[in-house]
């Protein structure tokens, strides 16, 4: 035994590697990218239209690096009823926004924080595992346990 | 040659775990200090009695060998 640390995570990093932990939590979570910059198309007519609730959720500790995205940039992912949309604010804040017909806040809520917290284990997952190969230590085992956890077991010599 | 691993479970919430094994003394706090950049801030760290055990240590004891030298002379 030597050390146990618990971690919170910070995310600090620019659009591109947010958009592929994007693209992963989408994956892993059945949401299909609808596009890389949004072009809002409204239905209008003769069609009964449901109400479309919305909902945004900031990533705690988070700043996207504005060198490499300009503010309206956004990610689009959708399932079913469910869109949601990942950018970055004025302030450089990761926003994830939850929106939906005939959905109710709550679900959308529910929705937007399952995203966030994918979002977030994708992102760590990445760059962990990229600062790994970097400092040399060789993957020895790596699971998905029961409770969607990920468990990477690495090891390297030392002199 | 020391063998240093870590096992790192990163929950579904992103919060990480990270126990550091084999690493010893002041070489466990230079990876604790590598992860807390990597990934965010440190919310708790345990030492556990791994990492009070003394750093393994060569030494050639050169005093020895010149008081023989000076002595032949």
């Amino acid at each position: 035994m030597s050390t146990v640390l618990i971690l919170a995570p910070v995310i600090i990093s620019n659009w591109p590697a947010i958009t592929a932990a994007v693209v992963g939590a989408a994956s892993a979570l059945g949401f299909v990218t609808k596009q890389a910059v949004e072009q809002e198309v409204r239905q209008t007519g003769g069609q009964e239209q449901k109400a479309e609730q919305e909902i945004e959720v900031e990533l705690p500790e988070s700043q996207v690096l504005s060198e490499q995205v300009a503010t309206d940039q956004q990610i689009v992912v959708t399932k079913g009823a469910i869109q949601i949309i990942v950018k970055r604010d004025e302030r450089g804040r990761c926003v994830i926004c939850a929106k939906g017909k005939g959905l109710s806040k709550t679900e959308l809520k529910q929705a937007a924080q399952q995203f966030t917290e994918k979002l977030t284990q994708c992102f760590i997952y990445d760059k962990v595992l990229k600062q790994l190969k970097q400092k040399n230590f060789q993957i020895v085992n790596e699971e998905v346990t029961e409770n969607d956890d990920i468990r990477i077991h690495v090891r390297r010599w030392e002199e | 040659m020391e063998q240093h691993e870590m096992e790192i479970t990163i929950s579904k919430t992103g919060e990480i775990k990270v126990h550091i094994k084999g690493a010893k003394g002041k070489r466990c706090l230079q990876y604790a200090e590598w992860l807390k950049q990597v990934v965010g801030k440190i919310k708790d760290q345990k030492l556990t009695s791994e990492y009070y055990e003394p750093e393994v240590k060569s030494r050639i004891n050169l005093d020895v060998d010149l008081k023989t030298d000076s002595d032949q002379q």
